[in-house]
């Protein structure tokens, strides 16, 4: 089997993101766990491309590593955690996490292979807005999916109350 | 169809287990929530290749809500962080024995 560009290029953004993961778990170092965990997003918001969802891609990149990543490596350097370096990364108990992470991959893989899943459907035979644009997933999101949408707006506003009275000095009135 | 679905459902399980991994074995507060991101990612992989091969929109919505928890998470979180830092300075589990401080 030959492979096609869009094969290889697939073939080369998972491998850079499991290579990125990796690396993003396992360096002393947060802000380097930082930057590679950037490097993931950027190489998932390019298989979001390759699968047809463009809108995801740009949403990939402007709030998982241009909000939300920032926020963790704001607080990272706000920390100032000087002892990571000196402490032990992982527990005593880290093969057994690393049997865990091994032994669900292989148990979320036999899963799959006892589903048999309905045939590709081609973009050609559907009709409205194309798979993955703003139009498709607006239509999505205002109609069938209003109020999980609404509730989803409530749970960032919740978010954003907890967060500021949680990190809100103790004992600070006003 | 360019990509086949269980190539992607393949590498969205092996970045749940790193992700998964790196949850149980690090030892760092900011870097466990950092792992639970990469999970959050790798589900979202697994929707977004389902909706591509069932095409339809709906797997790409869902993703959509879970970036939007993910943010949610990530406030509350570093927030909670930042309180325990407040009163014990650096960001280790181990640190954490008291149930009142």
């Amino acid at each position: 089997m030959s492979l096609t560009f869009a094969q290889f290029v697939f073939a080369y953004l998972a491998l850079a993101s499991v290579a990125s993961a990796l690396l993003a778990v396992t360096r002393r170092n947060p802000v380097h766990s930082m930057l590679w965990v950037l490097s993931l997003f950027m190489h998932v918001a390019g298989i979001f491309l390759l699968l047809n969802a463009e809108f995801l891609a740009a949403v990939q990149v402007i709030i998982y590593a241009g909000a939300i990543l920032i926020f963790y490596l704001f607080v990272v350097m706000l920390l100032n955690l000087p002892d990571e370096e000196a402490r032990p990364r992982f527990g005593r108990h880290w093969p057994f996490a690393a049997l865990v992470g091994l032994s669900f991959a292989a148990l979320a893989w036999l899963a799959r292979t006892d589903v048999a899943l309905p045939p590709a459907v081609e973009a050609a035979e559907r009709e409205g807005p194309p798979l993955g644009s703003v139009a498709g997933l607006g239509e999505g999101l205002f109609g069938p999916f209003a109020l999980p949408f609404e509730i989803a707006s409530l749970v960032l506003l919740a978010a954003i109350v907890g967060a500021v009275v949680l990190a809100r000095k103790r004992g600070e009135k006003r | 169809m360019i990509v086949s679905v269980d190539w992607v459902l393949g590498l969205s399980a092996i970045l749940f287990g790193i992700g998964a991994f790196g949850f149980l074995a690090r030892r760092n507060i900011i870097l466990m929530l950092v792992s639970i991101e990469v999970m959050l990612n790798a589900v979202n992989l697994s929707l977004v290749g389902f909706s591509r091969h069932l095409d339809e929109p709906t797997g790409q919505i869902l993703a959509l809500f879970v970036i939007a928890v993910a943010a949610a998470e990530a406030g509350v979180g570093l927030g909670l962080v930042i309180a325990l830092n407040r009163n014990k300075p650096g960001a280790a589990v181990a640190d954490l024995t008291g149930l009142k401080w």
